[in-house]
C-alpha cells in the first residue's frame, strides 16, 4: 500500500498539473515528507496512522494546487482519473475491518445471482458465505426479510445494486464488488463535473468544489464501501442532466437506474418529473406512474412482494415536531449532521439563500428531492442507521456541489479552509479506522466520548443530538443561522472561541447526566439495551446496577430528579445517602440531592435498578 | 474597516487560546501570544491561515501527552510561518510583509518563556534581524538568514550581539558589490519551518542543532551513581547484570574541544572523550557562548526548560567492555583544576 501510494502520489499529479505548478506541488511534497519524517522521530504514533495522514495531508496539497494553481491541466476526465487513483487506494483501507451494515446482504445477493442465478439466499446463509468476508456472524437473513412461498429466503434490499456487482464479483469477489462502486464514484465525480460545466460554473469554482466532493465525506466513503447511494448519486445526475437538456436517451434509463437501485427514490424520481425542467410534453403522470411501477413490479416478481419491507402507512404524514428534529438533525446532528460529518455542504446554505442566482440544474435537483426529504426526515432512522454518515442523503451531494460551486466566489475563504480542515480530518479518521465510521445511535459522537474519556466529565452534551434530543441541538441551529446570515467576516476567530469556551464548559459537572455515556466511570453494571440492539434508538438507554454494583460521575450541587426502572426493587446510596425504592413495571422517578459539587458515587446496595437519567432541578 | 475586523479577529483569538490554556508549560502560557502571531500571518498573506488558531486550542485540548503536544502547536505554527514565506504578499503589505514575517519568528523562537526576556538586547536584535531582511531584499531567503541568525545569538554576554551585527555588514557588503536579492523560496520555507517546528525547545535548536534531526534516544531505566572524579581520580563499580552503557558528562569541561580526553575506563582500555560525553550545562543560554563542546555523539542528556531557555545536558552514553562484572572509570590526568568526569549512572536494558 505505502508503495502504491507513493506511485500514485508521482504520477498522479502530472495529470492535472504541469510546469512549474507541478514543480511547486513536488517540492510542497517533499517538505511535507520531510516534516513527516522529522516528526515521526519525535512523536509515538500509530505507524498505520501515520502513513494515512501523511498520505491523505498529500492528497490535500494536490487538491490545494488543483484549485489554486496556475498551470493546471483540467477536464471532467482528468478529474475522474485523479477520483479512480484515490479511490483505488481508499478500498483497501476500508478492508481493514470486514464489511458491515446491509454490505455483506448485497454481496450475499450477488453471490447468489454469479452462482446460482436467483436470489434466494438459503443457501448462501446455510453455507456460510459470508464467512469469506470475515463476516462468519451472518448464518440468517435479517429480521422481517421477505420469504417466497416455497419458503425461499429473499434479502430486504433490492437486487438491482446486486446486479450491478455481478460482472466485478465474479471476476474478483469482495475487490470486484468494490471496484465496481468505485468505479460509479468515478462516474459520479465526471458527470458532476461536467454538469457544473453545462450550468456555466467557472472552472476556478468547479476546481475548488471537486475535491471537497469527490475526496470527502459522504462520497468518499461511500463510493469505496458497498451501498446504493454513490450509484444514486450518479444516477441522480444523469437523470437531472438529461432533463436539463431535454435528453430522454440519459434521463430515462438513469431514472431506471435511480429507482431500481432503492425504492424510497422513487420519491425522487417523481420529483424530478415534476421538476420544472421536466420535459413538458412528458410530465408528470407519462413518466411517474412507470417510474413507479417499475421498480414495484420488478420487486413483486422476483419476491412476491412488492414494496419489501415498507408500508404504504409510510407515505401519511406525521407528528410535526419530527420534521423539525430529522430535518435539524441532518443539519447539525454531532453524530450524523452535515455541520459535523460533512461540513463543506453546509455551504448550500447559502446558495439556498440565493435561490435566483443559483443554476437552473440546482433548483431542478433540490425541488425533486423535496418530496423525498419530506417522508425522510420524520423517520425514525432519519440519521441513516448502521452506516457512515448521511447514508440517505449521499444522492443529493453532487446537487449541493453543484449550488455551492454556483457561489464559490462569494464563500470567505477563511471558512472554506475551516471545512476543508475539518473534512481532512474526517477522512484521515474514517481510512485510518473505518470502523468508526459506524455509531452506535446513543446521542453521543466520536469527538464527544474521547473528550469525555479523556476528562472524565461530559463533553458529550456539548455535540448537538437530535437522535437523543439536547439542548446543545438547538444552540447548533442557531449556531449555523449566525454562520450563514451573520459573522462571514469572523468565523474562524469564533470557531475557535466556540472550541475555548466549550472546553472551559465542558469541564463543569452537568445538569444533565445520562448514566451510559462515556464521562460516567462504570466500575460495575452493564449497558441498556445491549450493545448491537435492534432500533436501538428508540429505547430509553440507561445503565443497570445489581448489587454492589456502583458508578461515579462529576454533579452539580443541588436537588435532581432520577428516572429509573425496577424490577426488584432497590436501594441504593448517591453521595452518601441512602434511598430506597418500590419495584414497578414503569420507570419513576425519585427525587436526590447532591450535597457538594464534585464527582459522586451512585451505589446499588441492594436489589436491582436500570439508572436512565439524572436531571438538576 | 478591514484593520478592525483584523484587530478584532486578534482580540477574539487570544482571547479563546488563553480561555484554553490547561497546561502548565510555558509553551502552553504563550497559547494567546501564538494566536495573536498567526492572525498577523494570516493578515500579511492568507487568511485562510487563521485556521491555525483553533489547530492550537484543539492541540492544546486534545493532546495530554506533552512531546506531543509542543510538537502539534509547533506544526501548527510552522506551516503558519513557511506558507506566510512562501506567499507573495499584496497590496499595501507587499514591502512589508517578509520583514514583519521575519519578527514574528523572531519574538515565537525567542521570547519564550517571557520571564527570560532581557527586553532591551532583543528589541535591539529585532532591529538588527529586520536590517538584515531588508538589506538582502525583502525575499524569504532574507527572511531566513535574519531568523536563524538572531536564533544563534545568544545575547548573553551583550557582546555576541557582534552576530547579527556582522551577517548585516557581510549583507551589506555583499549586496553593494552586486549580490541579486536571492529567493530561494521553498529552502527558505523548509529552514524557517524546521526552526518553529522545535520551537518549544528554540535554545536547543539554536544551540544543539543536530539534536532535533537525530533519532530520538529512549529513555532507559538507569542506575543511578552521581560520582564526580576529578584529574587522576579513579573508581570501580560492580556492573549491574543488565547494564548495557555508561552515562557520563563533564564538569567545566566546555572549553574543551573536539576529541580532548576525559578519562578511560578499564577493561577495555576505553578511552573517553569530549564527542562521548560533554560539559554537563555546555548548552545553557549563558554558558553557550564560551563553549566549544559538540554535541555528545550519542547524546542521552535530558531536556530541560523550555523555548529559548531550553537546553539538554551534556551526558553521553558509552558501551560497556562486553562481559565485564566490575569496571574501573579513571579521570585524565591532564583535566584542568576544577574540572571533573562525572559519572551519572548505569543504563539498563
Amino acid at each position: 500500500m505505502i508503495v502504491a501510494t507513493v506511485i500514485a502520489l508521482l504520477l498522479v499529479p502530472p495529470l492535472v498539473l504541469r510546469g512549474r505548478t507541478l514543480l511547486s506541488y513536488y517540492g510542497a511534497v517533499s517538505a511535507l515528507a520531510l516534516f513527516a519524517w522529522l516528526l515521526a522521530r519525535r512523536i509515538e504514533i500509530e505507524p498505520y496512522l501515520g502513513c494515512v495522514a501523511l498520505a491523505v495531508l498529500a492528497l490535500v496539497t494536490l487538491s490545494i494546487f488543483i484549485a489554486n494553481g496556475e498551470q493546471v491541466r483540467w477536464s471532467a476526465n482528468r478529474a475522474a482519473l485523479v477520483a479512480a487513483a484515490v479511490y483505488a487506494l481508499a478500498i483497501p483501507a476500508m478492508l481493514r475491518t470486514p464489511i458491515d451494515g446491509d454490505e455483506p446482504f448485497y454481496l450475499l445477493q450477488t453471490a447468489s445471482i454469479v452462482g446460482d442465478f436467483d436470489l434466494d439466499l438459503s443457501n448462501q446463509y446455510a453455507q456460510r458465505t459470508a464467512a469469506q468476508w470475515k463476516r462468519e456472524d451472518i448464518t440468517e437473513a435479517q429480521i422481517g426479510d421477505p420469504r417466497g412461498d416455497a419458503g425461499e429466503q429473499y434479502s430486504r434490499h433490492e437486487p438491482f445494486l446486486a446486479l450491478l456487482m455481478a460482472p466485478g464479483y465474479a471476476l474478483f469477489g469482495l475487490h470486484g464488488a468494490l471496484a465496481t462502486i468505485a468505479l460509479f464514484g468515478v462516474l459520479l465525480v465526471r458527470s458532476t463535473i461536467r454538469w457544473m460545466e453545462d450550468e456555466g460554473v467557472s472552472e476556478a469554482a468547479a476546481r475548488g468544489v471537486f475535491p471537497l466532493f469527490a475526496f470527502a465525506p459522504p462520497v468518499l466513503f461511500y463510493a469505496t464501501r458497498i451501498w446504493p447511494e454513490v450509484p444514486a448519486a450518479f444516477f441522480f445526475v444523469e437523470a437531472l442532466r438529461g432533463v436539463g437538456e431535454h435528453r430522454p436517451r440519459r434521463w430515462l434509463p438513469a431514472l431506471f437506474g435511480l429507482v431500481m437501485l432503492k425504492l424510497r427514490f422513487v420519491l425522487v424520481a417523481c420529483g424530478v418529473g415534476f421538476s420544472p425542467r421536466g420535459p413538458a410534453k412528458a410530465r408528470p403522470t407519462w413518466i411517474a406512474i412507470p417510474i413507479l411501477l417499475v421498480p414495484l413490479a420488478v420487486l413483486w416478481f422476483l419476491t412476491g412482494d412488492a414494496s419489501s419491507v415498507h408500508t404504504w402507512r409510510e407515505l401519511i404524514p406525521t407528528n410535526p415536531m419530527r420534521y423539525l428534529t430529522g430535518l435539524g438533525g441532518i443539519l447539525a446532528d454531532g453524530m450524523s449532521g452535515i455541520a459535523f460529518q460533512a461540513p463543506f455542504y453546509l455551504f448550500a446554505l447559502f446558495a439556498l439563500v440565493r435561490w435566483k442566482r443559483t443554476p437552473r440544474g440546482f433548483r431542478a435537483g433540490m425541488l425533486a428531492s423535496l418530496l423525498y426529504l419530506f417522508y425522510l426526515v420524520p423517520r425514525g432512522e432519519w440519521f441513516g442507521g448502521w452506516a457512515p454518515p448521511l447514508r440517505y442523503i449521499v444522492f443529493l451531494m453532487p446537487v449541493l456541489a453543484l449550488g455551492i460551486a454556483a457561489v464559490w466566489d462569494e464563500l470567505s475563504k477563511p471558512a472554506i479552509a475551516a471545512t476543508a480542515a475539518w473534512s481532512t480530518g474526517l477522512v484521515i479518521h474514517g481510512l485510518a479506522h473505518p470502523w468508526r465510521l459506524f455509531h452506535e445511535f446513543t446521542g453521543e459522537n466520536a469527538i464527544g466520548e474521547w473528550l469525555s474519556a479523556m476528562y472524565e466529565s461530559d463533553f458529550s452534551r456539548l455535540f448537538p443530538s437530535f437522535i437523543r434530543l439536547n439542548e446543545a441541538a438547538w444552540w447548533a441551529l442557531l449556531g449555523i443561522a449566525i454562520f450563514v446570515f451573520a459573522i462571514r467576516k469572523l468565523e474562524i476567530p469564533a470557531i475557535a472561541l466556540a472550541i475555548a469556551l466549550g472546553f472551559v464548559m465542558g469541564r463543569r459537572p452537568a445538569d444533565v447526566v445520562q448514566f451510559e455515556d462515556t464521562h460516567v466511570r462504570h466500575e460495575s453494571g452493564r449497558i441498556y439495551p445491549d450493545p448491537y440492539t435492534l432500533m436501538r434508538a428508540t429505547y430509553r438507554q440507561g445503565w443497570v446496577l445489581d448489587a454492589g454494583h456502583e458508578i461515579s460521575f462529576l454533579a452539580r450541587e443541588g436537588t435532581y430528579t432520577l428516572d429509573f426502572i425496577t424490577g426488584l426493587g432497590a436501594t441504593f446510596e448517591l453521595a452518601g445517602r441512602a434511598y430506597s425504592v418500590a419495584p414497578d413495571a414503569r420507570y419513576q422517578t425519585v427525587q436526590v440531592t447532591i450535597p457538594r459539587s464534585g464527582r459522586v458515587t451512585l451505589r446499588c446496595l441492594t436489589g436491582g435498578i436500570n439508572l436512565d437519567r439524572m436531571e438538576r432541578r | 474597516m478591514e484593520h478592525l475586523r483584523w484587530i478584532a479577529a486578534a482580540a477574539l483569538s487570544a482571547y479563546a487560546s488563553y480561555l484554553a490554556v490547561h497546561h502548565a508549560t510555558p509553551i502552553d502560557a504563550a497559547l494567546p501570544l501564538l494566536a495573536l502571531a498567526v492572525t498577523f500571518l494570516a493578515w500579511l498573506s492568507y487568511p485562510a491561515l487563521m485556521l491555525g488558531v483553533p489547530m492550537l486550542i484543539v492541540a492544546e485540548i486534545a493532546l495530554a501527552e506533552e512531546t506531543t503536544r509542543l510538537i502539534a502547536i509547533g506544526a501548527v505554527m510552522a506551516t503558519a510561518t513557511a506558507v506566510s514565506l512562501s506567499a507573495r504578499a499584496r497590496g499595501e503589505r507587499a514591502e512589508a510583509h517578509p520583514t514583519f514575517v521575519a519578527l514574528i519568528a523572531v519574538v515565537i523562537l525567542r521570547w519564550i518563556p517571557f520571564a527570560d526576556v532581557l527586553w532591551g538586547r532583543e528589541i535591539l536584535l529585532l532591529i538588527l534581524t529586520a536590517a538584515i531582511v531588508i538589506v538582502l531584499g525583502r525575499t524569504p531567503f532574507a527572511v531566513a538568514v535574519g531568523v536563524i541568525t538572531a536564533l544563534v545569538t545568544p545575547a548573553i554576554p551583550m557582546r555576541t550581539l557582534w552576530v547579527p551585527l556582522a551577517v548585516l555588514i557581510v549583507a551589506a557588503a555583499a549586496r553593494a558589490v552586486g549580490m541579486p536579492a536571492l529567493r530561494l523560496t521553498w529552502p527558505s520555507a523548509v529552514l524557517v519551518g524546521f526552526v518553529m517546528l522545535f520551537f518549544a525547545w528554540s535554545g536547543i535548536v539554536a544551540r544543539a542543532f543536530p539534536y532535533f534531526l537525530r533519532k530520538p534516544v529512549t529513555v532507559k531505566e538507569r542506575w543511578t551513581i552521581a560520582h564526580a572524579l576529578p584529574a587522576r581520580e579513579s573508581r570501580t563499580y560492580e556492573v549491574p547484570h543488565n547494564a548495557k552503557a555508561l552515562i557520563l558528562s563533564g564538569a567545566n569541561v566546555a572549553h574543551l574541544r573536539r576529541g580532548a580526553v576525559l578519562g578511560r575506563i578499564e577493561p577495555g582500555g576505553i578511552t573517553v572523550r569530549i564527542d562521548d560525553a560533554a560539559d554537563w550545562g555546555y548548552l545553557r543560554r549563558d554558558a553557550w557562548h564560551h563553549a566549544h563542546n559538540p554535541l555528545p555523539r550519542v547524546s542521552v542528556g535530558t531536556i530541560r526548560e523550555y523555548g529559548y531557555s531550553a537546553w539538554v545536558d551534556g551526558a553521553g552514553r558509552v558501551p560497556l567492555p562486553r562481559g565485564a562484572r566490575t569496571i574501573r572509570v579513571t579521570a585524565d590526568a591532564k583535566l584542568p583544576e576544577g574540572a571533573s568526569l562525572q559519572v551519572e549512572g548505569f543504563e539498563l536494558e
